[in-house]
């Protein structure tokens, strides 16, 4: 059998830390790269050290060269300027979509056939930047969001009712940014929907959190940002299209007409499998969430109209 | 569940808890006395636990007395080599951190078994252990055990395997000078020397040893941790599951190897109360030679340190 490869683009906390959960999974060769060349050749070596604690024993490169990329399967991009404290994530749009861009451009030149993973900040808009950038066939550009809003809504449920981690599923629909929208009555314990195990109060706090995950964790470190859970939720991303596990999970793709939203990526059900989005499910929406989701895809719109600008002006 | 705390949410604690997390069932405690860092790093770590599986706990605070009733107790504090440094540089400016959280352990949790990971590792773990006037078995160093794994890294790549069955036993002080027992270098019970050659052999033992300061040149800015805390995840897994593994550790000798009244790497059984024995090999005489020297090496720095910082 051919060994997988998969590229990471930015080895800075979420790119290591997403390279180090995917070697974990003993699936794929690692490529990191990223303009300081020293610094992620360092972590890539201080992570084959670690594989004969860690029980894996995949290949892990670093490189300041996008060449390294030849042949990758899967690219994850991580590129970008971390969200400082009070920065919206607008804020980042001007610098992220040229670090992204730059990317998506020697995607679209060493590996041609990859399915390209985007997590840069802001998710919604970066996608469209990879999308235009690479050319590529919509299904194999996809946004990492949904299931990083999911699994800390999965986690606050979790840590409301004292249960295991593994029990509960959540589903978190529309951008990433304060105007997404948790569905409750899809969230569920076992597959019972915490409508029947919390009161409304209690899942609009939580609910509330949710959108606020980033923000809770940037106004904690005060120097930093999320790694950990974004890496975590990248990584099995990578796995079900490297496996083709048709997992269906929340992730950003390009709708046409579904949800009723035209040309624009936002998070909605998908299946993700060897060649990336093999299929959006359409949920059933009540008025009320639909009119949230549209409330989120016009946030991301305006975000796409600003950047219209800049690809012009370059 | 043992209750696992971690002094220190830098980069070297916080990938401890993580690699915790990743491989059972525990409650870790993140202590940072910078408000907010060891409790932001929890959150994130807790919410990546849904898709990772995680059946542990992780809880960050800056309250140092929270550490009370653990089992474990992981010392990561202190700051780190810069590049060129050496490692007893490190003595002065690391001493009173560590011998204030010796003296918070000692006061709000006496019984735990206590990882250090402080630099320089023999030193700072004498100093614990002799803080904390504790069983010389309850305190242990990481050292050998990181040395130990990046050779094994390079053997199995050098002979194209997977780098799991391969072992390595090293002892002396963690430096530079430690000596791999040359013996314990195998694949799957095959000796490397024999599969590679003892030049080859020879060539990445000096690599294995070289290579904290390899990634600390090239990184420019920051010193190894994904192996460092792998390393000590090792330990805290051995402990938790009173599994016995033969770990190199840096260990409190009191006569084993000829040592007296110094903590230095050691082969040993690592169970649920720390070392549960120290493993005296006959050493080969060029392997006892290096041993002595290294030893009497660490002997002097102690003294001198030591005696100057009391």
């Amino acid at each position: 059998m051919t060994k997988n490869k998969v590229s990471i683009i930015g080895a800075g906390n979420v790119g290591a830390t997403a390279t180090y959960y995917i070697a974990e999974k003993v699936i794929a060769d690692l490529v990191m790269v990223d303009i300081e060349g020293g610094m992620t050749r360092a972590k890539a070596l201080d992570f084959l050290h670690a594989g004969p604690l860690r029980g894996y024993d995949v290949d892990i490169v670093g490189s300041e060269d996008y060449a390294a990329i030849e042949g990758s399967s899967v690219v994850v991009v991580t590129a970008g300027v971390a969200r400082k404290p009070g920065m919206d994530r607008m804020d980042l749009l001007k610098i992220n979509a040229g670090i992204v861009k730059q990317a998506a451009q020697a995607i679209a030149e060493h590996a041609p056939n990859a399915v390209v993973i985007v997590v840069s900040n802001p998710l919604d808009i970066m996608c469209h930047v990879a999308l235009r950038t690479t050319g590529f066939d919509l299904r194999r550009v996809i946004g990492m969001a949904g299931i990083l809003d999911s699994t800390r809504f999965r986690f606050f449920v979790a840590e409301h009712l004292g249960c295991a981690l593994s029990s509960v599923h959540a589903m978190v629909l529309g951008g990433h940014g304060d105007q997404m929208v948790p569905l409750p009555r899809l969230t569920t314990v076992g597959g019972v929907p915490i409508t029947e195990l919390m009161d409304a109060d209690t899942i609009a706090r939580l609910c509330d959190r949710t959108r606020k995950g980033g923000a809770e964790i940037v106004a904690l470190l005060k120097t930093g940002s999320a790694y950990y859970a974004p890496a975590a939720s990248a990584a099995e991303m990578v796995e079900a299209i490297v496996t083709d596990r048709k997992h269906l999970s929340p992730c950003a793709a390009y709708l046409r007409g579904e949800y009723g939203i035209h040309d624009l990526f936002i998070g909605v059900p998908v299946i993700l499998g060897r060649n990336g989005v093999g299929r959006i499910i359409e949920l059933e929406l009540t008025d009320e969430e639909h009119k949230e989701l549209l409330v989120s895809a016009e946030a991301v719109r305006k975000g796409v109209e600003e950047l219209a600008t800049f690809f012009t002006a370059t | 569940m043992k209750r696992i705390s971690i002094i220190g949410a830098g980069n070297v604690g916080t990938n401890t808890a993580f690699f915790i997390a990743e491989q059972g069932a525990s409650k870790v405690l993140m202590v940072d006395i910078k408000d907010g860092t060891a409790a932001g790093k929890a959150l994130d770590l807790m919410e990546a636990g849904p898709v990772r599986g995680y059946a542990s706990s992780i809880r960050g605070t800056a309250q140092i007395e929270d550490i009370t009733g653990s089992d474990v107790v992981i010392v990561a504090a202190g700051r780190v080599r810069r590049p060129g440094e050496g490692r007893e540089d490190l003595y002065r400016d690391n001493a009173a951190t560590v011998q204030a959280i010796a003296r918070d352990i000692r006061r709000l949790t006496p019984g735990a078994v206590v990882i250090n990971m402080v630099e320089p590792i023999d030193l700072m773990t004498l100093l614990i252990q002799e803080t904390l006037e504790c069983d010389r078995f309850k305190v242990m160093g990481v050292g050998g055990l990181l040395s130990s794994t990046r050779l094994r890294h390079l053997v199995s790549r050098a002979l194209g395997v997977s780098p799991r069955e391969a072992t390595a036993l090293i002892i002396g002080p963690h430096h530079p000078s430690m000596t791999f027992l040359r013996d314990t270098v195998r694949v799957s019970g095959i000796p490397a020397a024999a599969l590679l050659g003892e030049s080859h052999l020879d060539r990445l033992i000096g690599e294995a040893l070289s290579a904290g300061d390899t990634i600390l040149e090239m990184s420019q800015r920051s010193t190894a941790y994904y192996a460092p805390s792998a390393a000590a995840a090792t330990l805290v897994d051995a402990i938790v599951s009173d599994s016995k593994a033969l770990l190199p550790v840096s260990a409190r000798c009191e006569g084993e190897y000829g040592v007296e009244g110094l903590a230095i790497g050691v082969p040993a059984f690592v169970g649920e109360h720390g070392v549960t024995r120290i493993l005296e090999l006959d050493l080969s005489p060029a392997d006892r030679a290096a041993f002595d020297k290294g030893a009497a090496m660490l002997k002097t720095a102690h003294d001198q340190l030591a005696a100057g910082a009391a």
